[in-house]
């Protein structure tokens, strides 16, 4: 990590000195743009060289952390050797010295985007979004089905044709496997899809209706929402399925948990007072403690990777994405949407807008459609 | 699973035991007047195991034998004028061989997944009130469709109010 902060800080000095030395017309140093790092596609060979220069300029783009431009104002060249499944990545500074070399494996993409979140965290410390998966509700064949597609919005593939109701999706935190609820049986339960094997498990499947499915940050957990007991209440399991633990004990209606980093505690939406307001509670159990947030109507919470805000959904007339910070316990709105979740930069958001997929750099406010075209989209989870 | 069941039996029973008319209502309505909060860990009335290859959606269920009962917006309350509804179910149910299905249902100005929530609430409810009025537990399971399957694909009051309420599923 020391190496990676002194890195940081070079390219903040790097970039300042550029300011100074080439931008000769202007005597007065400015920073405005101090918190992007220039950088430039350099040489790229091999044959998908220029798909590979193209993925990555877009990539490092939408990590919000650089200014992709021409070499001669770069503190950063990124340049490599793409051959088949491989790639040989190599960054070097303005002096010529080497700061990245490495090689990725992976499809066509794939190992773009690995080379990409390697040269976002070595340059900058952060962690980078772009070898991450999003997957989504979409009604493009006249039914809710479960799609899956990268984080870039490319790659966009139909998991299931139930031609029922499949909704609720939540990837794993490493991107291998998705829980979501299924009405194949006539009943609300959750499948389990393997992304590697493709294969399917109908893991929960208790009387009544099984939803909200979400895994731990280690995978090996679920939050779900079960009403065996008659009323829908928070329970734990392991994943795959086994002897659910029940956390909640209210009246009213839990829904969409979202758990902490480090998998202790969970936060999750419940009416149990009027409207839908965010609880906090222990994962192993205890009272449920209100998150305000000055809004009536509060659902859909996402807890950002790095523990310290949660993103939600709340009702306004339309709905708006709102961000509650945990440490300061102020809470803003950034924008009309539903079902917001963060990536792995705790950074960016995607959420549903007007049947479209969005991504919002929350820092900048600058938003990007990822997916449209496929009906109306929502419900969308991101892997980290 | 066999643990489950157990399980599920034993807080049926607890349910059924300490269920006299208290307070399983949001924010207490319904209650009883003990004043007492809801803070017992028995809440709700526990569903029984469902009939294998019998699902609300199914050819094997009769939809249209009653009256759906109809809900306020953001609400799981049973008004004073779907209680008559309720009796006639209920009446049905302690005569009849027959198992229901209860679904619940939300109009679409929720988030989906908060309506998948409240769908199940109200289907509970529901069957909570049919327990009540002397039907037997055991042969009532519920399912939750949220905002799916609309009544009325309008978005009007009159479509919205047509959306919030729970249907009966009777197995045939």
């Amino acid at each position: 990590m020391k190496k990676l902060h002194a890195l940081s800080l070079l390219a903040t000095c790097l970039l300042a000195s550029a300011t100074v030395t080439w931008g000769a017309e202007t005597p007065t140093i400015t920073i405005s743009k101090s918190d992007k790092i220039a950088i430039a596609i350099g040489a790229l060979s091999g044959a998908d060289g220029p798909q590979v220069a193209k993925i990555l300029q877009n990539d490092l783009a939408m990590s919000g952390y650089f200014n992709v431009g021409p070499a001669a104002n770069a503190g950063f060249i990124v340049g490599g050797t793409s051959s088949g499944t491989s790639l040989a990545g190599s960054v070097t500074d303005r002096a010529g010295k080497t700061v990245l070399s490495k090689t990725f494996n992976g499809t066509a993409r794939g190992k773009v985007h690995a080379y990409a979140d390697e040269i976002i965290e070595t340059l900058t410390g952060n962690k980078g979004i772009a070898d991450s998966k999003v997957a989504f509700v979409a009604t493009h064949t006249g039914h809710k089905e479960i799609y899956v597609a990268d984080a870039d919005g490319s790659n966009v593939r139909q998991l299931t044709s139930d031609g029922t109701i499949s909704v609720g999706p939540k990837l794993s935190p490493d991107g291998t496997k998705l829980v979501y609820t299924g009405y194949k049986s006539g009943y609300a339960d959750v499948y389990e899809i393997d992304l590697n094997s493709g294969a399917r498990n109908r893991i929960i499947k208790f009387p009544g209706t099984n939803i909200g499915a979400c895994y731990s940050p280690n995978g090996r957990e679920l939050a779900v929402i079960l009403s065996k007991d008659g009323n829908p209440e928070l329970y734990t399991t392991s994943a795959g399925g086994g002897s659910p633990h029940r956390l909640t004990h209210t009246p009213g209606v839990e829904s969409s948990p979202t758990w902490s980093p480090s998998g202790d505690e969970i936060i999750y939406s419940s009416d149990d007072h009027g409207g839908p307001q965010l609880y906090r509670i222990s994962a192993s159990g205890g009272t449920g403690r209100l998150l305000s947030t000055g809004h009536g109507y509060n659902t859909e919470p996402n807890w950002s990777p790095d523990g310290k805000r949660v993103a939600f959904t709340v009702r306004e007339g339309g709905f708006t994405i709102a961000i509650l910070d945990l440490g300061s316990g102020n809470s803003h709105t950034v924008g009309s949407g539903e079902g917001p979740a963060w990536g792995a930069d705790s950074r960016h958001l995607i959420f549903a807008e007007g049947g479209a997929l969005i991504l919002l750099d929350a820092q900048t406010g600058q938003k990007t459609t990822l997916v449209s075209g496929l009906g109306k989209i929502s419900e969308p989870t991101w892997s980290r | 699973m066999k643990l489950i069941r157990l399980l599920s039996v034993t807080a049926f029973s607890l349910a059924l035991l300490t269920f006299s008319g208290c307070v399983h209502g949001k924010n207490g309505a319904g209650g009883s007047g003990s004043g007492a909060s809801d803070s017992d860990s028995v809440n709700g009335m526990a569903l029984p195991e469902r009939q294998d290859g019998v699902s609300f959606t199914g050819s094997n269920v009769d939809r249209n034998k009653f009256r759906p009962i109809y809900f306020g917006f953001d609400s799981h309350e049973i008004s004073g004028e779907e209680r008559g509804k309720i009796e006639e179910v209920a009446n049905f149910m302690k005569s009849a061989p027959n198992n229901l299905i209860i679904a619940g249902f939300t109009d679409e100005r929720g988030t989906p997944e908060y309506n998948r929530g409240l769908g199940e609430r109200r289907a509970q409810a529901v069957r909570e009130a049919l327990i009540r009025a002397g039907a037997d537990g055991s042969k009532i399971q519920t399912v939750s469709f949220g905002s799916e399957m609309p009544a009325d694909s309008g978005s009007s009051e009159g479509a919205w109010a047509k959306n919030r309420r729970a249907e009966f599923g009777v197995v045939r």
